[in-house]
C-alpha cells in the first residue's frame, strides 16, 4: 500500500519526464506479471510465450488505433479481449500437455506471433513498427503524467481483480492443478478447464498490459517481444518472488532499472566486487557455523569471484547484459528459489514465530461437527438398492490384463470390503471406477447411469469421492484451503461475481468455510487448519484426504488403503471416522491390507487376485475360503495335492 | 518439377540436421527426463569453433570435425553439471528448464561478444559445383550431410546396444533408481547422456554452417523446430526422427520457395503446436500410461 502510495507520489516528487516514464513501465509491467504469476505462480506451468500475448496486446490497440481510428475506450478493452482469445488458443495445447512440454509450446507460439508481426506488414506495418498518439479521454489529449495517473488506475484495479480472484475459489483451482493434478480432478476441478481459464485472464493481462505499454512508449516495433523479453518477465517472477503481488511489483523494478543500473560499468564494478565480498564473508561464517559444507558453498564464492574480476576486464557492460541475467537466473533458481519476497518472509517468520499459533488457536471456536446434506436425501432410499454397479471389467495394458472381467456391486449404506495380495488389481480398479483409466470393456452404473467414458472430474461431481494410496494433497496449500478445494463445488459464483466481491461469493465464501471447519473437525484436524498440508505427519494428512474427499458431499466414497502407515491408535480413530461417514449415509469401498480393520467393519468384502474376483461375501465367510486363502498364503489347493 | 525436386533435396540434408539436434534431445530424455533448452545454442557453439578453426586457425575442415566434436562433449558436461544435476537433485522441473534456458542465453551471449552480431560465411571443404541426380541439382554438401547425420546417429546406437558402457545408457533409461542399485553411476550416465547430445549438436552444427550462415543467432530457431521433430518423431523412437524430421525440411524449403522466406519456420512450429494439441506422444512414439 504504501508502496502503492510511493508511486502515485512520483510526478508531485520528480517532474522529470525520464523518471515517470520509467515508473510508468515498472507499472505496465507489474500488470503483466501480475498475470504472469496465475500461470508460472499458481498452475505450475512456464510459460514462455508471454512476450508474445504482450505484443499482442500492444499491437491490437496499435493497428485498432491507427487503421480503424477506434478510441481509448475501445481500443483497450478489444486489445484484453484478443489476447485473452490467444491465451485461449495457446492453453489449447496446453490441455494435454504440462512441464517441458508446454514450455516448448509456449516458445513455440511466441516464435509465431513475432514472425507473423514482422510479415504481416498490409496489418502491423512489419519492421517498421506503429508509431501512435497519447489517448484522448473526453476530447482532452493526456500529457505524459496524465496517462501516468491512467496507469496507476489500471495497475490498482488489475491488483484488486488479481487479489480477489487468486484468495477465491478459482484461485485454489489454479494451485490444485500444480499440487496434483489428478487429485484435482477427482475433487471434482477439471484440470483442462482450470488451465484454461488461468491462461486466459494471464493473458488478458497482458493484452491490458501490452496496450498500456503501446500508449506508454508511443512506438511498437516487432522486435521488443522476443525471447529475451519472454526470459526477464520469468526472472522478475521467480526473483521477486511466486504467488505474491509485491513480488511481482518487485520483479518489475529489477528488470526495469537493472538495464539502466548495468549502462554504468563503473557502478557495475562496485556491485560485483561487494557482492563476491559478501557471498565470501558469509559462506566462511556458515561453513565456521557448520551450516552448510565447504562444497556447496564453492560455487557461489567461485561464480561471485569470477564475476567480479570479469567485470574489471570490461570496457562496457551493455553487450553482456543477457549473460548478466542469465546469471541472475542460475543464482534465483537455485539460492532464492522463494524469490525475496518469500526470502523476507522467511527472515520474519524466524524472529517472531510466536503470532503464528496465536492466530491457530482463534479458529478452533467453532466446534460444530460435520453434518451433511446428503445423509437427509439418502434415508429416503432404502437401504439394499444397489448404488454402484461394475459388470464384467476388463482393464488392459498391453498384454497385461490388470483386471479380468471383475463384477463389482456396492450396496447403499454398506461399507465393502475390496481385498486381495498386493498387484491384484484392486487400485487399478478404483482408478477405473473413478474414471482416471477408461475400461478396455465392461459397464458400471451409478446410481443407475453409465459412468463409462465421463471425466475423472464430472464423476467426482456426480457423487464419488476417493482418497489415494500414496497421499495426493496440495502440499503447498494450508489445511484448510485442501478442503475448500473438495468444496469447490458449492460455489457457483462467476468470474464477474469473485472481481467485484457480490453478497453471492461473500455468502458462499463464508458458508464453505463453516463447512470445511466443521469437516476438519470431524476427522480431528480442526487445530491444524493453518498448518501446510505438507508438513502434517503422515497419519493426519490420511485423515486429511479423507475430509477433503468428503467436501465433495460424495454418495460414494472410495478408500484407497486409509490404515497404511497408521500407527494402532490412530487404526482405532480412523475406524471410528470410517462407521460414523457410513452412519451420515455415505456408501464406502475400502481397500485395506489390515484384516481386522476390514473384518470388523465391513459389511460385505470382494477378494481379487490376479486381476480376478475370487470370492465375495461377508467377512466371515470369505475368511474361510480356501482360494483366499491360497491367494494370501500361498500353497497348492487340495486338488492337486 | 525440377525445382520441387532440388527443394526436396534440401529439404532432406535439413531434415537430417533436425532429426541429429532431436536425437540429442532423446538422449538425455531418456536418461534422466529432462531436456537441455540450449541445444541450438551448443549446434551454434560447434558452427562457430569450427569457423575459428578452419578460417582464423587454418585448420583442415576434417580435422576441425573431431575438435568441434570434443568441444561439444565438454560444453554439455558442464551444462549437465551447473544446470541439471543440481536441479535434479531437489527434483525441480522449474529449475532445470530455467537453467537450460540460462545458460543457453549466456552461450548465445558469450558468442556474440566473441564472434560480433553478424552472420559470417562458413567456406566449403568441398566442391561447391552441383551434381545432376535425377535432373535437379545437389550440392555435394548437401550429400555430406545427410551421410554424416546417418553416421552420427548409427554410432550412438551401436554405441549404445553394443558395449557395455551403453548398457549402463539404456539401464539407466529403464529404471534409473534401479540402475543406480546395481552399481552403476547413474549420475556419470546422465552427465555422459548431455555431453554425448552436445557433442551431437556441435556435430551438425559444423556440418550444416557451410551450407548455411553462421552466428550467434542461427541456434534457437533451429533447437525449437529440432524439437518439434523429437515430438512429432515421438522422444523414444528412432525412425521417427528422421522421419519427421525429412517431413519438416522439406516443408520448410518448399514453405520458403513458394510462399515467403519469412514465414520458413512457420510450418514446423504450428506442426508442433498441432501434434501437442492431439497426440503428445509424438506419431511413432506410445502413449505412457500415467500411475496414481
Amino acid at each position: 500500500m504504501l508502496c502503492f502510495a510511493l508511486a502515485v507520489a512520483v510526478p508531485v516528487i520528480t517532474p522529470n519526464p525520464y523518471y515517470i516514464h520509467l515508473v510508468e513501465t515498472i507499472m505496465i509491467y507489474s500488470i503483466l506479471l501480475f498475470g504472469l504469476d496465475i500461470v508460472v505462480g499458481y498452475t505450475g506451468q512456464v510459460s514462455l510465450g508471454h512476450a508474445g500475448l504482450f505484443g499482442i496486446g500492444a499491437y491490437t490497440t496499435g493497428v485498432l488505433l491507427t487503421k480503424l481510428g477506434l478510441s481509448f475506450w475501445l481500443a483497450v478493452p478489444f486489445s484484453v479481449l484478443v489476447t485473452a482469445v490467444f491465451g485461449a488458443i495457446l492453453a489449447m495445447p496446453a490441455l494435454k500437455v504440462s512441464g517441458p512440454y508446454l514450455a516448448m509450446v509456449t516458445l513455440a507460439f511466441g516464435t509465431i506471433i513475432q514472425i507473423l508481426i514482422n510479415e504481416m506488414t498490409f496489418v502491423t506495418e512489419g519492421p517498421m513498427g506503429i508509431k501512435l498518439n497519447k489517448p484522448e479521454i473526453f476530447n482532452i489529449k493526456l500529457n505524459e503524467e496524465q496517462f501516468y495517473w491512467l496507469v496507476c488506475v489500471f495497475l490498482a484495479l488489475s491488483l484488486i481483480v488479481v487479489h480477489r480472484i487468486l484468495k477465491s475459489h478459482l484461485g485454489r483451482a489454479f494451485e490444485a492443478l500444480r499440487g496434483s493434478p489428478v487429485a484435482s480432478d477427482c475433487m471434482g476441478v477439471s484440470v483442462y478447464r482450470y488451465k484454461v481459464y488461468a491462461f486466459v485472464i494471464s493473458a488478458g493481462l497482458a493484452g491490458l498490459a501490452g496496450s498500456l505499454y503501446a500508449y506508454s512508449e508511443q512506438y511498437i516495433s516487432p522486435n521488443t517481444y522476443n525471447f529475451e523479453l519472454t526470459v526477464l518477465f520469468l526472472l522478475a517472477i521467480i526473483m521477486g518472488g511466486r504467488k505474491t503481488r509485491s513480488g511481482a511489483i518487485i520483479g518489475a523494478t529489477i528488470i526495469v532499472l537493472l538495464p539502466k543500473l548495468l549502462d554504468d560499468i563503473e557502478l557495475f564494478q562496485w556491485i560485483s566486487t561487494l557482492l563476491a565480498v559478501g557471498i565470501c564473508l558469509s559462506a566462511v561464517i556458515a561453513v565456521v557455523k557448520k551450516w552448510t559444507s565447504v562444497q556447496s558453498t564453492l560455487t557461489p564464492v567461485i561464480g561471485t569471484v569470477c564475476l567480479s574480476l570479469f567485470s574489471f576486464q570490461l570496457e562496457s557492460i551493455t553487450d553482456w547484459r543477457l549473460s548478466i541475467f542469465g546469471l541472475m537466473i542460475l543464482f534465483v533458481v537455485y539460492y532464492l528459489q522463494d524469490g525475496i519476497v518469500g526470502f523476507v518472509v522467511k527472515l520474519k517468520s524466524f524472529t517472531k514465530p510466536a503470532e503464528e499459533n496465536n492466530a491457530q488457536v482463534l479458529h478452533t471456536t467453532s466446534t460444530s461437527e460435520w453434518s451433511t446434506a446428503r445423509s437427509l436425501h439418502s434415508s429416503g432410499s432404502d437401504s439394499g438398492e444397489l448404488i454402484l454397479e461394475a459388470s464384467s471389467i476388463l482393464m488392459q495394458f498391453g498384454g497385461l490384463k490388470a483386471i479380468n472381467q471383475v463384477d463389482l456391486r456396492v450396496q447403499q449404506g454398506h461399507i465393502h470390503g475390496l481385498i486381495g495380495p498386493n498387484g491384484s488389481g484392486k487400485s487399478t480398479m478404483m482408478n477405473v471406477l473413478t474414471g482416471i483409466y477408461t475400461p478396455t470393456q465392461g459397464q458400471i452404473k451409478f446410481k443407475n447411469s453409465s459412468i463409462i467414458g465421463q471425466t475423472s472430474s464430472s464423476i467426482a461431481l456426480s457423487g464419488i469421492a476417493r482418497t489415494f494410496q500414496n497421499v495426493q494433497l496440495f502440499g503447498e496449500m494450508t489445511v484448510l484451503q485442501n478442503v475448500l478445494v473438495g468444496l469447490h463445488h458449492s460455489f457457483k459464483s462467476s468470474f464477474l461475481d469473485v472481481c467485484f466481491n457480490t453478497k453471492r461469493y461473500q455468502l458462499e465464501d463464508h458458508v464453505a468455510n463453516e463447512q470445511a471447519h466443521s469437516l476438519l473437525n470431524f476427522v480431528g484436524l480442526g487445530a491444524l487448519h493453518n498448518e501446510l498440508a505438507r508438513n502434517l505427519p503422515y497419519g493426519k494428512q490420511r485423515l486429511l484426504e479423507i475430509a477433503r474427499a468428503l467436501a465433495l458431499d460424495p454418495a460414494l466414497l472410495l478408500l484407497d488403503e486409509p490404515a497404511a502407515g497408521l500407527t494402532a491408535p490412530d487404526i482405532v480413530e480412523l475406524t471410528q471416522i470410517i462407521q460414523k461417514i457410513r452412519d451420515h449415509g455415505v456408501t464406502l469401498i475400502l481397500i485395506e491390507h489390515h484384516m481386522d480393520l476390514v473384518m470388523s467393519i465391513c459389511d460385505t468384502v470382494s477378494v481379487l487376485d490376479f486381476g480376478q474376483k475370487i470370492a465375495e461375501g461377508k467377512p466371515l465367510q470369505v475368511q474361510a475360503d480356501p482360494k483366499v486363502v491360497e491367494a494370501y498364503l500361498g500353497g497348492s489347493s487340495p486338488a492337486i495335492a | 518439377m525440377e525445382i520441387l525436386l532440388q527443394l526436396v533435396y534440401s529439404g532432406i540434408a535439413l531434415g537430417m540436421i533436425y532429426a541429429v539436434i532431436a536425437f540429442g534431445y532423446q538422449l538425455t530424455f531418456a536418461t534422466s527426463d529432462t531436456l537441455n533448452f540450449g541445444q541450438g545454442e551448443a549446434l551454434m557453439l560447434g558452427a562457430l569453433v569450427g569457423l575459428t578453426l578452419v578460417d582464423t586457425m587454418g585448420v583442415n575442415y576434417w580435422v576441425a570435425v573431431p575438435i568441434v566434436c570434443l568441444f561439444g562433449f565438454i560444453q554439455g558436461a558442464f551444462v549437465e553439471r551447473v544446470g541439471v544435476r543440481p536441479a535434479i537433485k531437489i527434483k525441480s522441473e522449474f529449475g532445470w528448464i530455467m537453467s537450460t534456458i540460462a545458460l543457453g542465453i549466456i552461450f548465445k551471449n558469450v558468442a556474440e561478444n566473441i564472434w560480433g552480431r553478424d552472420d559470417l560465411r562458413f567456406p566449403s571443404p568441398l566442391d561447391e559445383s552441383p551434381l545432376k541426380v535425377l535432373g535437379a541439382n545437389v550440392l555435394p554438401m548437401e550429400l555430406l550431410v545427410i551421410a554424416g547425420a546417418i553416421l552420427m546417429m548409427l554410432a550412438v546406437e551401436f554405441f549404445n546396444r553394443k558395449t557395455i558402457y551403453g548398457k549402463a545408457v539404456v539401464a539407466t533409461f529403464n529404471d534409473r533408481d534401479a540402475a543406480k542399485l546395481m552399481g552403476i553411476n547413474t549420475g556419470l550416465v546422465i552427465t555422459f547422456s548431455y555431453a554425448l547430445s552436445s557433442l551431437t549438436a556441435a556435430f551438425a552444427g559444423i556440418l550444416i554452417a557451410p551450407l548455411t550462415l553462421t552466428g550467434a543467432t542461427m541456434g534457437s530457431v533451429l533447437g525449437l523446430k529440432a524439437f518439434a521433430v523429437a515430438i512429432i518423431g515421438g522422444l523414444t523412437s528412432g525412425l521417427g526422427i528422421v522421419v519427421g524430421g525429412i517431413l519438416l525440411g522439406i516443408a520448410e524449403t518448399t514453405t520458403g520457395f513458394y510462399i515467403s522466406t519469412g514465414y520458413k519456420d512457420v510450418p514446423g512450429l504450428v506442426l508442433l503446436l498441432l501434434v501437442l494439441a492431439v497426440r503428445p506422444a509424438g506419431l511413432f512414439g506410445k502413449t505412457a500410461i500415467k500411475k496414481v
